[in-house]
């Protein structure tokens, strides 16, 4: 899936590194530096007056929350540049493993500390006050050893325990989906760094609000 | 040696039995739909009044225009769940009638497993991202390792029962989805809707909300319908590519009644486009509800060994596809 065909994405100079779902994620240059170019193009399936203020919204969301998950202590890339009128975020590159792909091939016991990790890393973001909304396996590249959290395009600021359970059911359910070869250890160490972060109490009740979420899920049966 | 099998559906609306081969031939699929009233939904006890008045010359019907014997079957599936119980204990009853007096196993098939097995049987889908809309369901689906896991789903309503209420409200009698269709086709006036996408998941019951709201506040049915199918199938697409751009798998599979709707067939396409991937559509007559479905599946379960003894064989209302082993895709 990663694509490699050169100058794929207008307007880019670069090399195409991942076409996602809602943008196309270009290696380039920006000032002399390795930077990537998060460009996120009209979608023509989507109408385009809806399409243009989502994509609008999306961008400028994603820079202010980059900014903020920072100052939380996560790292996350630098923002070098945000051009707003053709929706583009200039960043730096993160050079690494993708978490989906080190989980992909990972042996079941060798899931513990990096999943411990990544649940610290989301436990901050929450104490920080916001969500990140997308917390996929794939937004969470490691690089010698720490792991950066990318794609911050729905996160929002929110101290709502909902929302926070909302982020813990997308793990869950990447997790329990996409991994099930390691989804028993990597979730048990995911809540415990979690846990281990944001303390017993709140931990049990984000936990116990994720159980509500599942419960309204369609036929679900939550133990 | 060719075996044929004997499916019975009858998890909602419609009240189907069909006649598949081990071979994957639909040597028959009658069907008896029952229908709501205008401006309301699915009495789940009136659906089974047809249902127990349909199942016997539905069954028959299957039989007959097979051209198989009853002595031919190999066994009789039935759709366990997930559904309306008073209609799942309908087809219940009549299957194990049937495998009982002619001594053939019982065999038990998860109804949304039903959709996507003869999806990949009529599309010849290999390795699908899986979209199951219908009333139902609305589901992102992909295999792995035993499998059909859940990748993205709608946290509250389903996409059908989204049109339908919505089209109820405005007096239509369930399903509401072609009439939708057929009216928002006459419009191109986009109103400003919620769109609610969290993640790998939807949520439609703000935009149910807002969009009856619309009505009773004097906007045009067209432009409304228009609105909300654009909203709703924009979200259902955009997670849908989550998956796809998540998985890396190239081909999408549309299964389930609102399959039907050719909109969200092209947002599909066009989705899809983006990643090379292939759009597969199930065919109309088998995309809905329809015993095929059962008697396909139940052919891949008996051939797993998957039966259950008669004394055994009750119904789950509640039955999520992700806790269903599938032995015969390894």
């Amino acid at each position: 899936m990663w694509l490699t065909s050169p100058g794929a994405a207008e307007g880019v100079p670069g090399r195409l590194l991942y076409r996602g779902a809602e943008a196309d994620v270009v290696l380039g240059d920006w000032q002399g530096l390795q930077a990537v170019f998060k460009v996120r193009k009209p979608l023509t399936y989507r109408l385009a007056s809806l399409d243009q203020e989502i994509r609008r919204q999306r961008t400028v969301h994603e820079a202010e929350m980059i900014r903020h998950a920072k100052r939380a202590g996560v790292a996350t890339p630098f923002l070098y540049h945000l051009d707003l009128p053709a929706s583009t975020m200039v960043m730096e590159y993160i050079g690494g493993e993708m978490l989906r792909d080190l989980a992909g091939c990972m042996a079941e016991k060798d899931a513990e500390g990096p999943f411990f990790k990544f649940g610290e890393g989301v436990a901050r973001l929450h104490a920080s006050g916001m969500m990140h909304g997308d917390l996929t396996t794939a937004n969470v590249v490691s690089r010698e050893g720490t792991l950066v959290f990318l794609d911050f395009g729905l996160a929002h600021r929110t101290s709502r325990l909902e929302d926070h359970a909302v982020d813990l059911r997308l793990i869950k359910e990447t997790i329990v989906g996409a991994h099930p070869g390691i989804s028993r250890t990597a979730l048990d160490a995911f809540f415990r760094g979690y846990e281990a972060r944001a303390g017993a109490p709140k931990f049990r009740r984000v936990r116990s609000q994720l159980r509500n979420i599942e419960r309204r899920g369609r036929y679900a049966r939550v133990a | 040696m060719k075996s044929v099998v004997i499916g019975v559906e009858s998890t909602a609306h419609t009240f189907s039995a069909s006649v598949v081969s081990s071979d994957g031939k639909i040597l028959s699929n009658p069907k008896s739909v029952y229908k709501a009233p205008p401006g309301g939904g699915i009495h789940p006890f009136e659906a089974s009044q047809n249902h127990l008045a349909a199942a016997p010359s539905v069954i028959s019907e299957a039989l007959r225009s097979s051209g198989e014997d009853l002595s031919d079957l190999s066994a009789v599936a039935y759709a366990m769940g997930p559904g309306l119980g008073p209609c799942l204990r309908v087809g219940a009853v009549a299957a194990r009638t049937l495998a009982a007096s002619i001594g053939v196993p019982l065999v038990p098939v998860n109804h949304a497993v039903g959709h996507i097995e003869l999806g990949c049987l009529l599309t010849g889908a290999k390795d699908p991202v899986v979209l199951l809309v219908s009333g139902g369901h609305t589901m992102i689906i992909a295999y792995s390792e035993l499998r059909w896991r859940i990748l993205g789903e709608s946290l509250d309503l389903t996409l059908g029962q989204l049109l339908d209420q919505f089209g109820r409200h405005h007096g239509l009698a369930s399903p509401c989805g072609r009439a939708i269709e057929e009216s928002a086709s006459r419009s191109n006036h986009y109103l400003r809707l919620p769109y609610s996408v969290k993640g790998n998941d939807v949520s439609f019951s703000g935009l149910l909300t807002a969009s009856k709201s619309l009505l009773d506040r004097g906007a045009s049915f067209e432009d409304v319908a228009y609105s909300l199918q654009e909203t709703s199938f924009s979200m259902v697409a955009e997670v849908t590519e989550r998956a796809l751009a998540f998985t890396g798998k190239k081909e999408v599979m549309i299964v389930g009644g609102v399959a039907a709707n050719k909109r969200l067939t092209q947002m599909m396409s066009a989705m899809a486009e983006r990643h090379e991937a292939k759009v597969l559509a199930v065919p109309l007559e088998y995309s809905g509800d329809c015993g095929a479905q059962i008697a396909w599946t139940g052919v891949l379960a008996h051939r797993s060994g998957i039966e259950v003894p008669v004394a055994e064989s009750t119904v789950r209302q509640s039955w999520r596809l992700d806790v269903v082993d599938i032995p015969w895709r390894g």
